[in-house]
């Protein structure tokens, strides 16, 4: 095995054991704990990113591990590790956001911190896994293994309402993860391919194929769990009352880097493999992804706490990505890729400085604040930041994947409508995303703040809370500055997962034909004999 | 030659880089390392611009590749484009020393001088890119400098509305400047300038109104056209050197640039449009700048008059008269709202004109610097606005008669409005404490404004410029030597300053705390200061409509989603259970009883008397 090899199966296998050591105790005291979480959040990021650069762009997967003698190969099921063009870029930003989200976690002073942190580290360790698996049956088991803790973290350490609302994301998960397993199911078994992988799947479709109501009815199925699971208009309701009650890594995580999961399921799997079904899908996926970016949105702009509107925010922008899916390009789906990994970068961030902005104010209902910006000019610097990339500043990653998508959204005459709705959330989200800003940070102080400040003078960011929010900024801004860091491998393996897709859509072209260059010297003679 | 293009674009965000992580205390070195970034850059500028560099001068890198799309970064540096360069660069370095003075006092200074120098960035990378999608991301980035200058004094109501009504305002025009490059792109086949300009000579019918109005909704946005002028006013919140240099030389005029780098892509159709709307805006500002009490709102409606102009121009077919007034009007309206800023320093930041009077005296050389800036804008012979101006009421004259007489009633109004303003502030005896105080400001300050009012009297002789700089301007000019009525044009012209300066001399020369407009024609003066209402019809889009359709959806969301979808369906599961749960009632009867029943149904079943 070699050293990547090595570093991908440690990253996914350390905060596993570390989740261990947590649960067993054998961190006590507080020091100890730090330390083992520094170690077991940090090395995934680390891993993460040596990997990020060492990929070497080309179409394929690299730094695989295999081992097949898991009493499993008869199912067709193996431990296949690895990374491709597409997952490179989403398994660094998972690294990125855990180790952000681990370090907010262990300064959040949360009760029962050993065990808070196990279950954190066995999330991150699902979402290590979940990126890096190239099986599938493993890709949905790491799944798993992230999402069960969520349930368990908000029910325990959430804020209002917990009880009912860690129910409620429960079965509305469950169900989504159970009706995408069962499309996937459902896919092995019509198609016979003696590994449960895409290369399989796929060699397995060439040979038989399927009929075409089979396959639409299974991405359909496909669609319907993934999409419940990104919080799809309109089962989208869990997300806005899950974040807001859901702790801040948590959140963080779940909307960063779990929520990716169903999009990350249809543009690796779905799509590339049901091509067909995928083009007959795509004007209801649009016209409910719409739903998502205008209706959502405009609930976002009737918010008024600060957390709830981030939460509606990161729903929105979802749709964008739903969009690139169902424009079937490599443009519009590589595009969603980039906005995936941006997305889940900005979002965590949201949600990391809101609960900054609430230590400092003890409230997020944001006609309550008002004024921040003079006691915390870092905090405001960094709100302004996260807000202005979440609303698709160029600089920032977000801009090139929403850029991206509108622009594939152009190409076919029957897309433009989506388009010129679509690009209405750009004004959306400016609305919202500002009149937060303006309202935490603008302005004069509110009496209840300065009633506290009385109390307890308001401090600005401490070193702790700049490195978490720093580290995110940093690749935002990296992604942002040199987007080509991450398109060309994205534009590698969409490109060659996509190949049939393209052959079939005939719409790469742009409509005005290169030039002729016969015309040329005819033109200029006519018009010199004038 | 593209390393010096390189590393002019990104001196200044290096020099905002530094000052965000390591001088965020220190207002000194701030202020310093911004000011000397202003400086590299006009140095820069000037090499660049003196250099015989290929065009188009490309940094063959792609920036961002997907599918069969490609960015690539490039540079076009062409005639227009040094021509601006050298506004930017220019007027951007003078403007930073005169800041130095103004800020002096200012603890924010860091932030202050961080966001010129993100704006610096910003601002040259549209006037060098080379395709529409790179002008895309500086004409958004730019539009954030604007917002962070605006909310430099956040802590005021004013300065929070204004700052995100101008990013909001702004991204409306966006809106339909990002759907017009995507149809670009799909019409066209790609974005880069020079290939378009060829696309478009080869085949003209591929250009469509509805494409090339898609994209001048970014010049509506950026350049505060109508129905998108209502951000500039309020974005006077921010400090005065930033309204010098960002509302009225240069980002605003951003736009009229945008149309004249695309110019090859209008229609008849659309070029009308724009004329029109330009000319309308002329007259319209006008009429809100005459009633205006704030010294920078004057000025603000005078800015969207003359962006008026320039539209005008370029929708007449005259993108070089147009490029022409942007140049001078950079210069004497800089010099202005300098000169205001000089004013509000000395006057502890009071901004009512009718607080000002007889400062002619304790600041002489605002005073006459200002002076040269009204006669300027006023079109008075043989200064630099005269030219520019004369050469679009020319050009109007002759190809636009409906738009000639618009423009040329607006000529009369900026005449009045500037003299008023001239008349009031510095003439007569002094109104409140604060004029009565005045003292010049240092030389950092004046300094600035004696350069600018140099190049606002002798920024109108086209000959004086360099080859580099006049390139673009020379046809269009030479057609308007060319044109007829030309000595009527100079009497008109003439006439138009004189006539203004007579009606400001009689109405304001001698005035008190109130506005004699007000006492002498009540009705005129309410419906100049209504402002046709375009604030009041917002604010009721606003109040009235998206915030209430805004709640209405969050309610229908959590009615018949969260409500009837969700916990009905929740619902339905525990009907079941509970229907379930009756069978289970821990009585040994009732269990005997379902018991029986279920072998009385079975034997039924099977005895072939129920189902089959």
């Amino acid at each position: 095995m070699t050293t990547d090899a090595l570093l991908l199966l440690g990253s996914i296998l350390i905060p596993a054991i570390g989740s261990v050591l947590f649960f067993g105790g054998f961190a006590k005291d507080e020091g100890s704990l730090k330390k083992l979480g520094y170690l077991v959040f940090g090395f995934p990021c680390l891993a993460s990113v040596i990997l990020f650069l060492r990929f070497d762009g080309s179409a394929g997967y690299n730094f695989e591990v295999l081992y097949d003698r898991m009493g499993l190969q008869e199912l067709g099921i193996t431990f296949h590790l690895g990374l491709n063009g597409v997952s490179s870029p989403l398994f660094a930003m998972a690294g990125i956001v855990g180790l952000g989200a681990g370090l907010a976690a262990l300064h959040s002073g949360a009760e029962r911190m050993h065990l808070y942190l196990a279950l954190l580290a066995l999330m991150q360790s699902g979402l290590m896994g979940l990126f890096a698996s190239v099986d599938i049956f493993f890709y949905y088991l790491f799944h798993e293994f992230a999402l069960i803790p969520t349930f368990i973290m908000i029910g325990l350490w959430g804020g209002r309402d917990r009880r009912s609302i860690a129910l409620e994301i429960t079965i509305y998960l469950t169900l989504g993860a159970l009706i995408s397993l069962g499309g996937l199911v459902a896919l092995n078994i019509l198609v016979d391919a003696p590994k449960f992988d895409f290369p399989s799947i796929s060699s397995a479709l060439d040979q038989s194929s399927l009929t075409d109501s089979a396959a639409f009815k299974i991405y359909g199925l496909l669609l319907l769990g993934f999409g419940i699971l990104v919080a799809l208009f309109p089962f989208h309701t869990w997300a806005a009352r899950g974040y807001d009650s859901a702790p801040t890594s948590v959140s963080m995580l779940h909307a960063g880097v779990l929520k990716k999961f169903g999009l990350y399921g249809i543009i690796q799997i779905a799509s590339p493999l049901l091509p067909d079904a995928a083009l007959a899908w795509s004007p209801w996926l649009m016209w409910l992804a719409l739903g998502n970016v205008l209706l959502v949105g405009m609930v976002a702009v009737a918010q008024t706490n600060f957390k709830s509107m981030i939460s509606y925010g990161s729903v929105m922008h979802m749709g964008y990505c739903f969009l690139g899916i169902g424009v079937c390009s490599v443009l519009g789906v590589g595009s969603t890729v980039m906005l995936m990994c941006a997305h889940g970068l900005s979002v965590s961030l949201m949600f990391l400085l809101a609960n900054f902005v609430r230590k400092r104010s003890n409230t997020l209902e944001m006609d309550e604040i008002g004024g921040l910006g003079e006691k915390t000019p870092l905090l405001a610097c960094f709100c302004i930041a996260a807000t202005l990339a979440t609303i698709g500043l160029p600089g920032f990653g977000n801009f090139w994947g929403e850029f991206g998508i509108f622009l594939s959204l152009g190409e076919s005459h029957e897309h433009q409508i989506f388009l010129v709705l679509a690009a209405l959330g750009i004004i959306l989200s400016a609305v919202f995303g500002l009149r937060a800003i303006a309202k935490i940070f603008f302005g004069q102080e509110s009496e209840e703040l300065r009633k506290q400040a009385k109390e307890s003078p308001i401090a600005d960011l401490s070193r702790a809370e700049i490195i978490p929010a720093s580290l995110i900024l940093a690749s935002l801004l990296f992604i942002g500055l040199w987007p080509a860091s991450i398109s060309d491998r994205i534009n590698n393996e969409i490109s060659n997962r996509y190949s049939h897709l393209q052959s079939k859509n005939t719409l790469s072209k742009p409509s005005c034909c290169p030039v002729d260059e016969d015309v040329k010297p005819t033109e200029l003679s006519s018009s010199t004999s004038d | 030659m593209i390393s010096i293009a390189l590393s002019m674009l990104f001196l200044p965000l290096l020099s905002a880089a530094v000052t965000l992580l390591f001088l965020r205390k220190n207002g000194n070195l701030a202020s310093l390392l911004s000011v000397s970034t202003a400086g590299g850059i006009l140095v820069l500028a000037l090499v660049l611009i003196f250099s015989d560099n290929p065009v188009p001068l490309a940094w063959d890198t792609t920036w961002f590749a997907m599918g069969g799309w490609e960015l690539r970064f490039g540079f076009l540096i062409d005639a227009p484009a040094k021509l601006l360069l050298f506004i930017v660069a220019f007027v951007g370095f003078l403007i930073h020393i005169f800041s130095l003075g103004y800020m002096a006092d200012d603890p924010a200074r860091p932030r202050y001088f961080g966001g010129l120098s993100i704006f610096m960035f910003s601002m040259l990378g549209i006037t060098l890119a080379d395709n529409l999608v790179m002008i895309f991301v500086f004409w958004e980035l730019v539009g954030f400098s604007s917002y962070l200058l605006i909310a430099h004094y956040f802590k005021t109501d004013e300065a929070a509305k204004a700052s995100r009504k101008a990013f909001i305002v702004n991204r409306v025009g966006d809106f339909g400047f990002l759907i017009g490059i995507v149809l670009t792109y799909w019409t066209y086949g790609t974005v880069n300038l020079s290939e378009l300009a060829d696309l478009a000579d080869f085949s003209p019918n591929l250009a469509t109104t509805g494409l090339c109005l898609a994209l001048a909704c970014g010049f509506v946005g950026k350049s505060a056209q109508f129905p998108l002028h209502v951000w500039l006013p309020d974005a006077m919140a921010g400090p005065t050197p930033v309204s010098a240099l960002i509302h009225a030389a240069t980002m605003v005029a951003a736009g009229v640039y945008l149309l004249l780098r695309i110019d090859f892509l209008f229609t008849e159709e659309a070029l009308g449009l724009i004329a029109f709307l330009g000319a309308a805006m002329g007259l319209y500002a006008g009429f809100c700048a005459l009633v205006q009490r704030d010294v920078k709102k004057i000025l603000a409606y005078s800015t969207l008059s003359q962006l008026g102009y320039m539209a005008a121009a370029f929708g007449l077919g005259a993108p070089g008269v147009a490029l022409f007034h942007l140049t001078t009007h950079a210069f004497f309206k800089a010099l202005m709202f300098l000169g205001s800023g000089s004013v509000i320093h000395a006057c502890h930041h009071e901004q009512d004109i009718f607080n000002y009077g007889g400062l002619r005296k304790r600041m002489p050389i605002t005073a006459l610097t200002f002076l040269i800036g009204v006669l300027a804008i006023s079109g008075v012979n043989f200064l630099s606005g005269y030219f520019s101006k004369d050469a679009i009421l020319l050009w109007a004259y002759n190809f636009n008669m409906p738009i000639f007489v618009i423009l040329y009633a607006g000529a009369i109004l900026t005449s009045i409005y500037m003299f008023r303003l001239y008349f009031i502030t510095f003439e007569g005896k002094a109104r409140s404490k604060y004029a009565e105080d005045a003292k010049e400001n240092s030389f950092l300050m004046t300094g600035p404004l004696l350069v600018l009012a140099v190049f606002s009297v002798f920024g109108g002789y086209q000959s004086l410029y360099p080859d580099q700089l006049g390139a673009y301007l020379g046809p269009d000019l030479s057609a308007v030597s060319l044109l007829p009525h030309h000595m009527w044009m100079i009497v008109l012209g003439t006439s138009a300053w004189i006539i203004g300066l007579l009606v400001a001399k009689t109405l304001f020369s001698k005035v008190l705390q109130d506005d004699p407009l007000a006492r002498r024609f009540p009705a005129f003066y309410e419906l100049c200061r209504s402002k046709l209402f375009f604030d009041e019809i917002y604010q009721i889009y606003l109040s009235k409509i998206q915030d209430p359709l805004a709640r209405f959806i969050e309610v229908m969301e959590l009615l018949f989603i969260s409500g009837l979808m969700v916990r009905g369906a929740a619902g339905v599961a525990a009907l079941f259970s509970m229907l379930a749960k009756l069978c289970y009632v821990g009585k040994i009867h009732a269990y005997a009883f379902w018991f029986i029943l279920g072998t009385l149904g079975f034997l039924f079943y099977a005895a072939g008397l129920v189902g089959n």
